[in-house]
């Protein structure tokens, strides 16, 4: 019956206290960056119906998802992510609130992933959503606080590159594919598959510059010049309402200062199925995958009953601990600022001193020895704490500064105003 | 500046990958001397080579250790990766077919298969969901397939077909294409975004490479 009592389970980590500490840390500095922006923050249930993820957009595969049963037998699952909570929540709980609406959250969502280059089958997400705004606007600013959510970070050599799925959508129209032949050639084009590509536009006669525009797709990223090069060869109106959008979003960029950042694919299309517009990810050097991933999603909330145009985010943070690697943990480190210790009869006054220090922002721990100090100085060396202070009965007091090996002698007093 | 690292798939594949390669001004020579290293490098053009297994090049790719592969068709289907196809280098090239005795050859519209011998069960899974709508046994095998379906063990197989002689010479018959096979140059996603214009370096002198082979 013991056979997996000491393993975890595939695909979850325990995250111990250095790591612990630093990603908690980021995470505040992440949530600090979502409210300058008065993105709000909100918790969704770890539980949630199976339905709400199986909805006609089809958005998580079943066999991906983590599922079990409620006691009236309704299959329940552990949620794959927080994106279509908010639309479930903005379509009911939040119908009547007054738009726009701006949510952010931090959480675990659960997957069966592939395990391995940081991906984990429960992991953190953070990221938020803009409910109600279809505006350029909009489609900037999420964007920019995507941006700073990284900066904010610690992550500094990053590329977001910026989509637009009315693009391809306009030209697949235009060619007059067939759904079956659409869902096929966008999967190729965002593979950069130029062959298969190629295989599928073939089946179709039209217009020879269409045809050329079509079979370009898969290369159609890079610099921001790319869409200037667009703007003149683009026909139909859907493209180039596509186009026009990504260069006003750009102009926005420009005065958030953030355009360094940004380049353009229009051959990314393969995102969550419930994509409707502008869409973006997030790469850096050292992971294989994207850390970070966004889109407009104007369709969801009205599979849960409400129509309102919608647009966010979500890092995956464990993904972004692996790009930022060791110098995330060499700058955030939990850390004790002095161990007190004490014999039995001089514990009133050590819990005094130790109880003020906290009081004064001081992180303290505190330890009753028997014979000698020996057995706190080697504590103390083994959790790198640099002072140790035995409380003697008599009231002396004696500071052992480990990082200078020096110790001397104070007073109650001196070490109660010291800082 | 980065090293860029190529995983190339060990047999077959390798020659004419270095080949290509050289062509367009990659120092391979560590490659092609006798060594035991693992990983051999262009210092001057900062890549880095190593051979794997074919079936583990897109996997490399896909997680970022490599990225750029070089890779049949037949391991990127039955691998099934999330990674940018760029290029088809055009040779060692075939076909993956379903394939059955010769008896059954016009009639497979009215079989129904029930067991299926390949040594791509991710392939073969595919086709007869996706393209057949048929659900069916698959039995995994690592080699000769072409005998189960002589022995009893499945009705038809699965299999990367070349010339056909194999085949012939055991009275089996293709009976339908499932794809057309190759070597691929595969990409990681990510570096393709952040070493763009390195890696489309490559990607162009390769294209042009096979266009004057043409």
């Amino acid at each position: 019956m013991s056979k997996w009592k000491i393993y975890t389970p595939d695909g979850v980590q325990d995250i111990l206290f250095d790591e612990c500490y630093a990603k908690k840390e980021m995470e505040g500095r992440i949530r600090k960056t979502f409210r300058s922006y008065g993105f709000y923050e909100i918790e969704t249930p770890t539980i949630e119906f199976f339905d709400v993820f199986s909805t006609d957009i089809e958005s998580f595969p079943q066999e991906g998802m983590v599922k079990f049963f409620d006691q009236k037998g309704r299959i329940l699952v552990l949620r794959p992510d927080i994106t279509v909570p908010v639309a479930r929540i903005t379509a009911t709980k939040n119908r009547d609130v007054q738009l726009p609406i701006k949510y952010s959250y931090i959480g675990n969502v659960f997957r069966f992933n592939e395990v391995g280059g940081g991906r984990q089958n429960e992991f953190t997400q953070v990221g938020v959503e803009l409910l109600g705004d279809s505006s350029c606007e909009s489609d900037a600013e999420i964007i920019a606080v995507a941006i700073n959510t990284l900066k904010a970070a610690g992550l500094e050599n990053f590329q977001i590159d910026i989509g637009q799925v009315g693009f391809f959508n306009g030209l697949a129209e235009e060619a007059g594919l067939s759904e079956k032949d659409i869902a096929g050639i966008s999967k190729l084009i965002d593979r950069k598959d130029y062959v298969g590509v190629e295989e599928i536009v073939d089946r179709y006669s039209m217009p020879d510059e269409l045809r050329e525009l079509i079979l370009k797709l898969p290369g159609l990223f890079g610099s921001l010049d790319v869409i200037e090069k667009l703007k003149k060869i683009t026909k139909n109106k859907k493209s180039l309402a596509a186009i026009e959008n990504i260069e006003e979003v750009i102009n926005i960029l420009r005065d958030y200062g953030l355009t360094k950042y940004i380049s353009i694919d229009l051959g990314m299309l393969k995102g969550p199925d419930y994509d409707t517009g502008i869409i973006f990810r997030g790469f850096t050097y050292g992971v294989g995958f994207p850390i970070l991933s966004g889109g407009r999603y104007d369709s969801l909330t009205s599979t849960f009953g409400k129509d309102c145009p919608a647009i966010g985010f979500s890092i995956g943070i464990n993904m972004l601990m692996m790009a930022l690697g060791k110098t995330l943990l060499s700058k955030d480190r939990p850390g004790v600022d002095s161990l007190i210790c004490y014999k039995k009869n001089s514990r009133k006054s050590a819990i005094e001193i130790a109880e003020t220090l906290r009081k004064q922002d001081m992180n303290i721990e505190t330890m009753m020895l028997g014979e000698g100090i020996e057995k706190g100085l080697e504590y103390a060396r083994s959790k790198q704490i640099g002072g140790v202070i035995l409380i003697e009965a008599d009231g002396r007091i004696l500071v052992h500064d480990l990082e200078n090996d020096i110790v001397s002698e104070t007073s109650i007093e001196a070490i109660l105003n010291s800082k | 500046m980065r090293y860029l690292t190529i995983a190339l798939s060990k047999g077959r594949l390798t020659e004419m990958s270095v080949e290509l390669f050289e062509a367009i001004g990659i120092d391979c020579s560590e490659l092609k001397s006798s060594t035991r290293k693992l990983i051999l490098c262009d210092e001057k053009n900062k890549i880095k080579f190593f051979l794997a297994k074919p079936a583990d090049v897109p996997t490399y790719v896909e997680y970022g250790t490599a990225d750029i592969g070089i890779v049949g068709k037949d391991t990127i289907l039955e691998e099934g990766r999330n990674l940018y196809e760029v290029l088809d280098l055009g040779f060692a090239a075939c076909k993956m077919a379903l394939a059955g005795p010769a008896e059954l050859q016009g009639k497979i519209d009215e079989l129904t298969i029930r067991r299926v011998g390949t040594k791509y069960p991710n392939i073969a899974r595919n086709y007869f969901e996706k393209t057949r709508r048929e659900s069916v046994e698959i039995i995994k095998l690592n080699g000769s397939v072409e005998l189960a379906p002589l022995v009893g063990l499945s009705e038809v197989i699965v299999d990367l077909v070349e010339s056909g002689r194999t085949l012939k010479e055991n009275g089996l018959v293709v009976l339908d294409n499932i794809a057309d096979i190759s070597a691929r140059m595969v990409v990681n996603r990510v570096s393709m975004k952040m070493e763009n214009e390195r890696i489309q370096k490559i990607i162009d002198g390769v294209r042009r490479q096979l266009l004057l082979r043409r």
